[in-house]
């Protein structure tokens, strides 16, 4: 049964972008694809052949499938309300982090190989910001790791108890740094804009103009998962071990639902940072997750 | 909820260092006053009756409504720009502001004193340090006595923290208020923005005899 949750993160992230869209499109007023257009979308591009350039490698063509395969393997150690996920062991939140990173270092490097200058531009930016999330999740996993005293992603969430006042501070803080590294993790809105038309202000969208056809699939496709594997993340901190699966798979299909509608409710409403400003606000993150390990240190005593 | 309040209010710090308008500044110290009224009376409600009123009449009314009032009324009157004019980058401020948390954060680890609660001294000396840090590397004199207010606020929580065993350190951190709101009626008075065209302190080195 370990694999229910593999099973449910797909499923979620076959409507995830739709749902998106779709909030995007009444907040604008606009009638707007259904729900299922990506995924026709995808279905259409899988149905193509690729094209590659002949100044690229077999970089360029591996990429994308291993880019798909780090996002595939990372959703196997998530874990699902009592159940762990499909791979868990001690310390797994480390491998889970890398896994991602692999993946993204051959996407950047791919992007270098194509050879046009936009891409390169788009993976140095890209580079820089994962560098700067990453402190941010591992200082919140290791606070996390710290407040339970277990070092594995199905063990820290089985074992979380909110019970304080400040727990319930963490809580939401913790909330609110995942879906911020889920916005930035994704390229989405506030960091970076998935719909300009405009090189030279693309971060992903840049590095992945030369994939075509079956890869650009596998590229999209990736990226759906990647979303709802964040909001499967997000869900575990309100699944308590105690529910029985009846209760915890409304639960997390709801807060996939709501993570889905907040993200278009960000996109509708914010405009995007000028590109110098983003450093400073992933930044940001660090010194919060900082702050939520100096709370995990009050509820410990460390510090009276 | 202390605890809770006093992380808001680091939270709030580290806002200072993103912000780049005045009117952000403003919203801070607003945000900070209201916080800080909380943290008063949570924390001082044994203390005798009209002194707690005094101290948070002191919150409420002086930091969160007459000083960001009064300072907005300043910045419309001697038509300061909005813009903070940092010295430095905004990422760099913000690191520093973290590293200000987090160094202050091992000094008090590394103090043995049990009058003082921890987490009190932690966000108060980073405060104290961030004001400093704003009054350093911000160009106009209106931010300077931002960053005075900050450091201002970081005293009066050291206060609170002691507030049970010595009433008068309270007030000194009102007096504090007091002081900044002199400088408040300075610049209002003499219309600095008016007569230096720029509140710019660049422009006092070439003041000769």
């Amino acid at each position: 049964m370990n694999i229910l949750s593999f099973i449910l993160i797909v499923f979620a992230s076959l409507f995830f972008s739709g749902i998106i869209i779709r909030t995007k499109s009444i907040f604008s007023g606009r009638k707007g694809p259904g729900i299922f257009q990506p995924l026709k979308d995808i279905w259409r591009l899988f149905r193509k052949g690729a094209v590659y350039s002949k100044t690229s490698s077999f970089i360029f063509q591996i990429a994308p499938s291993i880019y798909f395969a780090s996002v595939l393997m990372a959703i196997c150690f998530i874990p699902f309300g009592n159940q762990p996920g499909i791979i868990s062991f001690k310390g797994d939140f480390i491998f889970f982090a890398y896994v991602l990173a692999l993946g993204k270092f051959f996407i950047i490097i791919s992007a270098l190989d194509t050879g046009s200058s936009f891409s390169g531009m788009g993976a140095s930016r890209e580079a820089l910001y994962s560098l700067l999330v990453e402190p941010a999740f591992f200082i919140l996993m290791g606070s996390f790791a710290l407040l339970t005293g277990h070092t594995s992603f199905f063990e820290i969430f089985s074992s979380l108890h909110f019970g304080s006042h400040i727990s319930y501070a963490i809580g939401i803080l913790a909330a609110f740094v995942f879906v911020i590294i889920a916005l930035i993790e994704n390229s989405r809105m506030p960091m970076d804009d998935p719909k300009t038309h405009l090189e030279l202000t693309m971060i992903h969208e840049v590095m992945i103009l030369d994939n075509s056809g079956f890869d650009l699939g596998l590229l999209l496709s990736a990226t759906h998962l990647k979303f709802a594997m964040y909001g499967a993340l997000i869900a575990n901190f309100f699944l308590t071990p105690n529910y029985e699966w009846y209760y915890s798979i409304p639960i997390f299909i709801s807060s996939q639902i709501l993570f889905a509608i907040v993200i278009g409710t960000i996109e509708s409403f914010m405009a995007r940072f000028r590109m110098n400003h983003n450093p400073q606000y992933i930044f940001m993150l660090t010194s919060i997750s900082l702050l939520i390990y100096l709370g995990v240190l009050l509820i410990l005593g460390k510090i009276v | 909820m202390t605890n809770i309040l006093l992380i808001t209010f680091a939270i709030s710090l580290i806002y200072l260092g993103l912000a780049n308008r005045l009117g952000s500044y403003i919203n801070a110290l607003v945000f900070q006053g209201i916080v800080l009224f909380g943290v008063a009376f949570i924390e001082l409600i044994e203390i005798n009756l009209i002194n707690l009123v005094f101290v948070l009449l002191e919150t409420i009314v002086f930091k969160a409504i007459i000083i960001p009032y009064f300072l907005n009324y300043i910045i419309h009157k001697n038509k300061i720009t909005r813009d903070i004019e940092p010295y430095l980058p905004d990422f760099v401020s913000i690191v520093l502001i973290t590293g200000i948390i987090l160094g202050s954060f091992l000094l008090s680890n590394s103090i043995q004193d049990s009058h003082v609660r921890k987490i009190f001294f932690v966000v108060a000396i980073s405060a104290l340090f961030t004001g400093l840090y704003i009054i350093v590397s911000r160009r106009k004199i209106i931010t300077h006595v931002m960053g005075f207010l900050v450091i201002e606020n970081g005293v009066f929580i050291l206060s609170i923290a002691l507030g049970n065993e010595m009433p008068m350190l309270v007030n000194i951190g009102i007096l504090l208020d007091i002081f900044a709101s002199v400088f408040l009626l300075g610049i209002f008075a003499n219309k600095i923005g008016d007569v230096m065209k720029e509140q710019d302190v660049e422009q006092l080195s070439n003041l000769k005899d």
